[in-house]
């Protein structure tokens, strides 16, 4: 029978072609609706897995949590450095650490930070070490550099504007082994040099980003990266300019404390001690801090006061991220539907031609019968001839929605830095198996029209 | 080998004044060797349906060796066609993109009849049809070969009974007259019992027995006597 059958499918395999190739799109929607929702979906768990709770300025607290986890470019508001003082001293803190963003190189964000968050948060390194002075660096395994690389932070990505940090220059120590996390397109700093680099903790000491253009020109030329480097990608017209803006406003009112310090301005020193403590006092304003509670009580109780304070906000991001993801639900059932419409016609396409087709073979199969092949057998060979259409086209479909997602979330990757996973879960099958048995059933209509045919028509034509 | 007897055969459609066809009594013995004849329109092919189960009467009885077929359900209809006729047609049937081999093969592969005997009698039988080549792609053949692979599809389960209707009508008289001679040829090997509906009358006079219907009843019956041998 089977052979039969495919010596049927063989003569109109144009025919058949184009019907396995629109279920196969219409499944393929279907697929990748459904596991880029699920992509997004467990790539941004991954990437907030780390995160428990974030506090920063009063802002949008989305905001807060796409610029620290996913280092999204935004301007952030600051809040006063002694946060993070009285984060660290806390007793139902385990860990705080601040993250400070605005320098770019080569396109990868620079994140000031501390040791302490490198190894809470990483599983070590690749190569190399952690910096452990203030012109040191150490970048994610994404960040095509290399150890011993210079790098010159630029302010803001260049292509849109950034000018380059003259005289800055960090050196890489260490390279990350991969977090499947947006940090790891990062360029990870102490904080101390970031708040050094942009004349904070101490008095006004501007100078420093009004450099020639030539400079920034030769110092790139001397780092080895090219123009085009800096150029692509960044086409999103993200802004982050203003984050700097904010931080001299804030450096400004900070000043005051700092009066004991203005005389030896901190200016950026490549080669000073790494220094991770601070005083009351001391640290200068934040965007944002990375807080690890000891207990998940702790973790509420530490949100709740830091929530009231009002020059404070502190967010959990799976609960941001769940937000997002009831929202992402919401277009996925709408696309999921939009997808199931595009089958439905689609089946009801192809319900239409197969019966038609069915009117054409009177004559075939009522050949087949006349010369004694069972009605069960007709049935057989009508059904299995559509069967094996729709499951060409639905196993079809899966790959290529399979592949489609892939490729979206590769690019996703070369752009955001993280991978989004593209998996299979096992209620896949739920739906797998109802879309086989829908195909089974609608082979079984032209099947049933078939068996029900009377094999005189055979004689007549 | 099987012999029919027709009694009180109607068959009839809404909206037509008259039955297409009305036999009270019609007996054709085993191992007859039978022509129908009759102008287009007079009954031949709704004979033909009735006889090898294709359709039932409206009333009447179609006894072959005592199994009244028109009393069958229409999937023991099937079966017993299939064991018991070798049916050819004025169009041969044949399936495109399956060899000669296939093709004459192929009702008893879907009936799950086919073992390895059927495999060499059917390459024997293409080889007495004269067909030298049972691999050859069907839709690559010519028109007499085509015919000479239904013949050769027909005779494959040893039926009791051949019927053919208008068997050499569309092929030139050569051809014809080649199918024709095979017919009767193997008809007569198998002692099967042979119909055949056709108007050519070099054919029809080889035949031991000849019927002419008209307006749907027999209205001549030339070997009535001389058949029962
Ligand atoms: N399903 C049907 N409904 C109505 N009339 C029918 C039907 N089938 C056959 N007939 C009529 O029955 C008559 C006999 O038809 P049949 O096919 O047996 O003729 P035939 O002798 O084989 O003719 P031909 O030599 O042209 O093949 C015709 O008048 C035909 O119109
Ligand atoms: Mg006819």
């Amino acid at each position: 029978m089977i052979h039969f059958v495919l010596a049927d499918l063989k003569r109109f395999r144009l025919g058949s072609a184009v019907i396995v190739l629109l279920i196969a799109l219409a499944v393929a929607l279907g697929t990748t609706v459904t596991l880029q929702e699920r992509a997004l979906r467990l790539g941004s768990a991954r990437a907030s897995e780390k995160f428990d709770l974030i506090v920063g300025a009063p802002g949008s607290a989305t905001q807060l949590v796409l610029s620290s986890v996913f280092l999204q470019p935004a301007a952030l508001p600051l809040m006063p450095g002694d946060t993070l003082v009285a984060l660290t001293e806390d007793p139902r803190v385990a860990w705080a650490a601040p993250i400070g963003f605005g320098d770019f190189v080569a396109g990868f964000p620079v994140i000031g930070t501390t040791t302490t968050l490198i190894e809470m948060t990483t599983t070590g390194f690749a190569e190399g070490r952690a910096f452990a002075a203030e012109g040191e660096a150490v970048i994610g395994s994404a960040v095509d550099l290399a150890l011993g690389d210079t790098l010159v932070p630029t302010h803001g990505k260049q292509a849109e504007g950034g000018h380059a940090h003259a005289g800055i220059a960090y050196r890489v120590t260490g390279r990350l082994d991969p977090t499947g996390t947006p940090w790891d397109r990062a360029v990870l700093v102490p904080i101390q040099a970031v708040w050094h680099v942009h004349g904070l903790g101490h008095e006004a000491h501007d100078g420093h980003d009004h450099e020639a253009e030539g400079h920034d020109e030769e110092a790139h030329d001397a780092d080895g990266h090219d123009e085009e480097d800096h150029a692509h990608a960044h086409a999103a017209g993200e802004d982050h300019a203003e984050s700097h803006a904010e931080n001299h406003g804030d450096d400004h009112g900070d000043a005051d404390h700092d009066d004991h310090d203005s005389h030896d301005a901190p200016a950026f020193d490549p080669d000073a001690p790494l220094d991770e403590t601070w005083a009351a006092g001391e640290a200068p304003g934040l965007p944002a801090i990375l807080v690890k509670p000891r207990s998940i009580a702790d973790a509420y109780r530490l949100r709740q006061d830091y929530r009231a304070t009002g020059d404070t906000l502190a967010v959990f991001p799976a609960e941001v991220l769940t937000g997002l993801y009831a929202m992402l639900g919401d277009a996925k059932r709408v696309l999921v539907a939009v997808a199931v419409g595009a089958q439905t016609l689609v089946a009801a396409a192809l319900l239409l031609v197969t019966v038609i087709q069915v009117g054409q073979r009177r004559r075939q199969i009522g050949a087949l019968r006349a010369f004694g092949t069972p009605r069960g057998a007709v049935f057989g060979i009508v059904w299995l001839e559509l069967a094996l259409l729709f499951g060409t086209g639905i196993l079809l479909g899966l790959g290529l929605g399979f592949a489609a997602t892939e490729g979206l979330s590769r690019a996703f990757a070369a752009e955001r830095g993280f991978p989004l996973p593209v998996a299979f879960a096992p209620g896949d099958l739920l739906g797998f198996g109802l879309l086989v048995l829908g195909a089974a059933g609608l082979s079984a209509v032209p099947a049933w029209l078939a068996y029900r045919q009377p094999p005189a028509a055979a004689l007549r034509d | 080998m099987l012999g029919l007897h027709l009694s009180s055969v109607e068959v009839a459609y809404p909206g037509l004044a008259a039955p297409v066809l009305r036999i009270p009594d019609l007996d054709i013995p085993a191992g007859a060797r039978v022509a129908v004849t009759g102008p287009s329109g007079s009954g031949k092919s709704t004979l033909v349906n009735i006889v090898t189960g294709l359709a039932p009467p409206g009333s009447g009885c179609v006894l072959w060796d005592g199994t009244d077929i028109a009393r069958l359900p229409e999937g023991a209809r099937d079966r017993w066609r299939g064991a018991n006729i070798g049916l050819v047609m004025q169009d041969f049937h044949l399936f495109p993109g399956l060899s000669a081999l296939e093709n004459v093969l192929l009702p008893a592969r879907l009936s799950r009849v086919a073992d390895t005997a059927m495999k060499d009698r059917a390459r024997t039988l293409l080889a007495e049809v004269g067909l030298d080549r049972p691999g050859q792609p069907v839709e690559t053949m010519s028109r007499g070969e085509m015919q000479r692979v239904a013949v050769a599809r027909a005779l494959l389960r040893a039926p009791g009974v051949i019927v053919a209707d208008e068997p050499t009508a569309s092929l030139d008289p050569e051809n014809g007259a080649a199918i024709g001679a095979l017919l009767i040829d193997l008809a007569h090997r198998s002692g099967a019992t042979l119909i055949v509906v056709s108007h050519d009358s070099r054919l029809t006079a080889r035949l031991d027995r000849v019927l002419s219907l008209s307006g749907g009843e027999i209205l001549s019956d030339s070997g009535c006597e001389g058949a029962r041998q």
